[in-house]
């Protein structure tokens, strides 16, 4: 009785390898992006490749900003990278792409529908060795967020242009200023450097002020140490100093969405469409998000852009690796299907595809839209990125708790630039 | 005779096999790949003999001499404290009905039990700068006169994370001198104080010299364990302000896993293992002299 037991255990076990005789098994990683992190969402999406490819089986596990990188560096050393992960060019392209552990995606770019994405985003999804390691699916651009009801009260939405939703750093100075006498919200707005997590907004922020650039035009060199970036950070650093600003080394992007989405700050250097969406239920009642874009001395920003896309780790299995094009060219060509896609990130679509968000529950995403003119070039992409991550906040840190600006510029580009 | 001793032997060795297996695969032969990995530039696209050029690096690196100074801080000062702080607990609980005993020695396990997350969700919370309730505290009594940011200033910063870390690493020492006291020979205690011995005396003549083996173990367990401080930097401040929380634990991880420069990040562990044996060795000396 024992051994039959046994004997029916040991072959329930194989079934799902008889199962899958015939198919295809394939893993998907995918950062949390948008909607992309939720179990039932990204289900769904796999319902319907599914329901088109019922022979290629797909595993989802969800990564973390946090431990995420971690956990793929991990898998790149021990050999057991997924097939299919989901993030952006720089990770994708500019470390794990330049680090030979990506497969080409030229073919999918030849693909009618690869042929019609923007130029902008196709560049960024190309290594410097001239192949694709990634194929985009969704993009935006990062902006900041204000509380309307706080502008209000302080009488300082007329220093917003509402028709484009931009601000002078003039304007920008003089609504802390208003903000500040209001006393509407504790603070104005928080310089948050406790960490690289929405890095991306200071950095709008400081090179904005004075329509500075990050990097050079090739994005190649970092270039924090001209003078309008300098005169940006001098001048952010002299509205802590007056107190219509504040610098928080003990906090990331993270903390200053819940600070201002609890209505502690009137506004916040990070946001974009998913966040208003992902945020909507954690709103206190004085507080009315109103997205604008990053102030400019001339009123015209320069937005930082997120781009994501899925990209194949070359894990030496053509089987595989084909199965897993089919699931990108599913998710993101496909007429019916690549609106999903988009819809479940929160984000825009990266070749025209219509309008996706009007008369949805995600409605408000659509006037984010007013920001893609303003996207900037992906140099997320520059060497030594995840290096320069680190010394930028730690620059923030120091030039706040110093006030010596070019000094501590110096030290971020030695850190920065180095080979 | 012989024979059955041999069986025994082989037995015994066939019992052990497991562990002895688990030891020299998790812990042995990742040790020997770190000391190999140290003399190797090797990232996610090279390895080359390097020789002892991490090392020499690492000596010149001032963010490694910052997190080294930091990590020796937080052993000086979260281990001792830690020590006395759990043995003034537990000899307050084990003369208590066994009850109380287990409510107090639950109640001091908990951060012990409880994820890192969560525990560092809590004091993140607890030293907010704007809706901290230390914040709250402190101003009520008089003590500061405006919001401090604890975590964002690097003169507290450090001592807010050392704080977390006495929190979470007393549970196990009270538990284990619980019942280290409950095990001193009474009928010395009682002998003693017949003859009119106090209760220091007592305490140092009697009580300390039975449960100096229980301290040697909670001195080099809570020793290692403050130089392997990382998960409160990593989630609560990444190092910062200025490396002000930077520690070599952390510092590894960063160049390692954030910049994949594994071989230099070995260099560091290999270091920071020489560190700790140093430590540990001077610890068993110590108690050896004491107990002696």
């Amino acid at each position: 009785m024992k051994k039959l037991l046994a004997l029916l255990l040991c072959l329930m076990l194989m079934i799902p390898a008889f199962a899958l005789a015939d198919g295809v098994e394939i893993t998907l990683w995918t950062y949390p992006i948008g909607s992309w992190t939720d179990d039932a969402t990204v289900a769904s999406l796999i319902a319907d490749f599914n329901a088109a490819y019922p022979d290629i089986k797909v595993n989802v596990q969800f990564l973390d900003y946090q431990s995420g990188d971690d956990q793929v560096t991990t898998a790149i050393e021990a050999k057991t990278t997924p097939d299919v992960i989901f993030e952006g060019p720089e990770r994708l392209v500019a470390n794990w792409g330049a680090a030979g552990k990506m497969l080409d995606l030229s073919d999918l770019f030849e693909t009618e529908e690869g042929k019609t994405i923007y130029e902008t985003v196709s560049g960024s999804c190309k290594g410097a060795d001239g192949k694709y390691y990634e194929y985009p699916l969704c993009m935006t651009t990062h902006c900041m967020v204000i509380n309307k009801k706080a502008f209000e009260a302080a009488d300082a939405m007329k220093y917003i242009n509402e028709e484009t939703r931009t601000w002078t750093t003039e304007d920008f100075e003089n609504a802390c200023r208003a903000l500040t006498e209001a006393g509407f919200t504790p603070v104005t707005g928080i310089v948050y450097c406790g960490g690289q997590g929405g890095d991306q907004g200071t950095r709008a922020l400081v090179y904005n002020l004075y329509s500075g650039t990050f990097t050079d035009e090739t994005f190649t060199t970092y270039t924090m140490d001209s003078e309008a970036n300098i005169k940006g950070l001098q001048k952010l650093y002299d509205m802590v100093q007056e107190g219509i600003m504040t610098v928080d080394p003990g906090i990331v992007a993270g903390d200053a969405i819940s600070l201002f989405c609890n209505g502690t700050a009137s506004m916040c250097f990070c946001w974009n469409a998913a966040l208003e969406t992902n945020n909507k239920d954690t709103l206190a009642e004085n507080v009315e998000p109103y997205a604008v874009a990053f102030p400019s001395d001339d009123g015209v920003p320069t937005l930082d852009g997120g781009i994501w896309g899925f990209g194949i780790f070359d894990n030496g299995d053509e089987a595989r690796a084909n199965a897993a094009k089919e699931f990108i060219k599913f998710m993101c060509n496909d007429a019916t299907q690549a609106p999903k896609s988009v819809y479940a990130t929160g984000y825009f679509a990266t070749r025209a595809i219509g309008d996706i968000y009007t008369g949805t529950e995600k409605e408000a995403n659509a006037a984010y839209d007013a920001f893609s003119p303003y996207f900037g070039g992906y140099y997320q992409i520059a060497p030594n990125w995840a290096a320069q991550r680190t010394a930028w906040w730690n620059l923030l840190q120091r030039v706040f708790a110093s006030g010596n600006v070019a000094d501590e510029v110096a030290v971020y580009m030695t850190e920065a630039n180095a080979k | 005779m012989k024979e059955a001793r041999r069986r025994e032997n082989i037995a015994g060795y066939i019992f052990m096999a497991p562990s002895l297996l688990f030891f020299l695969g998790f812990v042995i032969f990742p040790m020997g790949m770190c000391l190999v990995t140290s003399f190797f530039n090797y990232t996610m696209t090279d390895f080359s003999f390097v020789g002892l050029n991490n090392y020499k690096e690492m000596f010149g690196d001032p963010i490694f001499s910052k997190a080294l100074v930091n990590t020796i801080i937080i052993v000086v000062v979260s281990v001792p404290v830690t020590c006395m702080f759990s043995l003034w607990v537990a000899s307050i609980i084990f003369k208590m009905r066994p009850l109380n005993t287990s409510f107090f020695r639950c109640v001091f396990y908990l951060p012990v039990v409880t994820g890192s997350v969560a525990v560092t969700v809590v004091w993140k919370w607890i030293f907010n700068n704007y809706t901290g309730v230390l914040n709250y505290l402190f101003k009520s009594l008089g003590i500061i006169s405006k919001n401090m940011n604890w975590l964002g200033d690097p003169s507290t910063a450090l001592w807010c994370i050392i704080t977390i870390l006495l929190t979470t690493s007393v549970g196990q020492p009270i538990v284990l001198y619980v019942s280290a006291l409950s095990n001193v020979d009474h009928s010395l205690t009682e002998a003693a104080s017949v003859d009119g011995a106090t209760n220091m005396q007592v305490f140092w003549r009697i009580k300390w010299p039975q449960i100096m083996p229980t301290t040697l173990y909670i001195l080099v367990i809570t020793t290692i364990n403050s130089f392997q401080c990382f998960a409160l930097i990593q989630l609560l401040t990444s190092g910062g302000p200025n490396n002000s929380t930077q520690t070599i634990m952390y510092y590894i991880y960063y160049q390692a896993f954030k910049l994949n420069r594994y071989g230099y990040g070995s260099a560091m562990g290999i270091i920071l293992a020489i560190i700790i044996a140093v430590f540990s060795a001077i610890q068993f000396r110590l108690a050896k002299t004491d107990n002696g």
